[in-house]
């Protein structure tokens, strides 16, 4: 009887630690995505309806990391925004309801990410960030969403990234010498682009590619607290 | 037999928190890249060629190859800065190691060679 008990407190806190609730599974939730099985990924500039004028960069640069990671190929982000700009794409906010198949002749994408920053806002007593941003990923095949989340993120910038020792400060020391004040919101970004797509069905290039669909996926709204050590 | 529960499902839960190794290794790139889309200067640009040729040079990740875009984005640097050899190089490159590129690097290249 207390076996039992103490496996079930156990499971339950293993369960909280890390993931979100939820009962779906991301084969259910993401079904186009193991449908399509999608390659390549073009990043949309990011959409800013924040008040922060500098969001869409923080953004725009931190989120091939997460998605190459994941084992997608992620289209050229510079070369690529070049080809937009000439073409006079760059505006995203054109292409949310638009067919997107000439994406797919030039770039060779097979799925387009769209971010929307809906909220960046400072608070003025901590060192906190609250962010409330969209993420839509599009099939340039059928204009079909076959991956989206919408969460609230409330990023703590005063937490040091503690527990990683003495190798850890002297990252974060070498990192403060090197960069400006902007790291601390690029990181915001960083963070907010590494939980929501934790939960993204395996890419090509990453083990367990295709088998990954009985995992459960990561509630479509959520609200988190982040900082920067998560990874 | 308690302990070992005990022992186990604490090495479980330790496992399942801990940041596992990556595809890739990046680098500084988010903050140079950052600098870059920001700026677009002299700087920045060549502070983004030299995380491109550190991430080029160096790959800790699991896979142990260059990761998605960065020859073709640092092929795309040289070429703005009138190294137009070294940059077509960089984006063959891209299409060897990617092949999945090709159909927007082949455009990029005969632009290019027009």
């Amino acid at each position: 009887m207390k076996n039992i008990f103490v496996i079930a407190v156990l499971a339950l806190l293993f369960a909280s630690a890390c993931a979100p609730i939820s009962t779906i599974k991301k084969s259910d939730a993401y079904s186009g995505m193991y449908a399509e099985k999608p390659v390549s990924i073009l990043l949309m500039p990011p959409i800013n309806r924040s008040t922060n004028v500098d969001a869409k960069e923080y953004f725009h640069s931190t989120l091939s990391i997460p998605l190459a990671n994941a084992g997608y190929y992620v289209i050229p982000t510079f070369l690529s925004m070049e080809i937009l700009k000439k073409e006079s794409a760059y505006d995203s906010e054109l292409f949310l309801d638009a067919p997107l198949a000439k994406f797919g002749e030039v770039f060779g994408a097979d799925l387009a990410v769209f971010t929307i920053i809906h909220k960046w806002d400072k608070s003025g007593i901590a060192a906190k960030v609250n962010v409330e941003v969209e993420y839509i990923l599009k099939s340039t095949k059928t204009n079909e969403i076959l991956y989206t989340r919408r969460g609230e993120v409330i990023y703590d910038a005063s937490i040091s990234s503690g527990g990683q020792g003495l190798l850890g400060a002297i990252v974060d020391f070498t990192a403060s010498a090197i960069n400006t004040a902007a790291t601390k919101y690029v990181d915001v970004a960083r963070a907010c682009n590494a939980y929501t797509f934790k939960d993204l069905p395996t890419g090509i290039y990453k083990l367990g590619y295709g088998n990954d669909g009985n995992e459960i996926a990561g509630l479509n709204l959520y609200r988190i607290q982040l900082n920067k050590s998560y990874r | 037999m308690n302990r070992i529960l005990l022992a186990s499902l604490g090495v479980l839960l330790f496992m399942g928190c801990v940041p596992q190794q990556t595809l890739y290794s990046w680098n500084n790139y988010e903050t140079t890249s950052y600098n870059y889309l920001k700026n677009s200067d002299e700087k920045s640009t060549q502070e983004l060629i030299e995380t491109y040729k550190k991430i080029i040079k160096k790959q800790t990740g699991i896979r142990k190859v260059v990761p998605p875009g960065v020859y073709a984005d640092y092929g795309f640097l040289l070429l703005q800065s009138d190294m137009k050899v070294e940059g077509m190089a960089m984006l063959q490159k891209e299409i060897e190691l990617y092949p999945e590129s090709r159909i927007f690097i082949e455009r990029i290249l005969k632009i290019l060679e027009e």
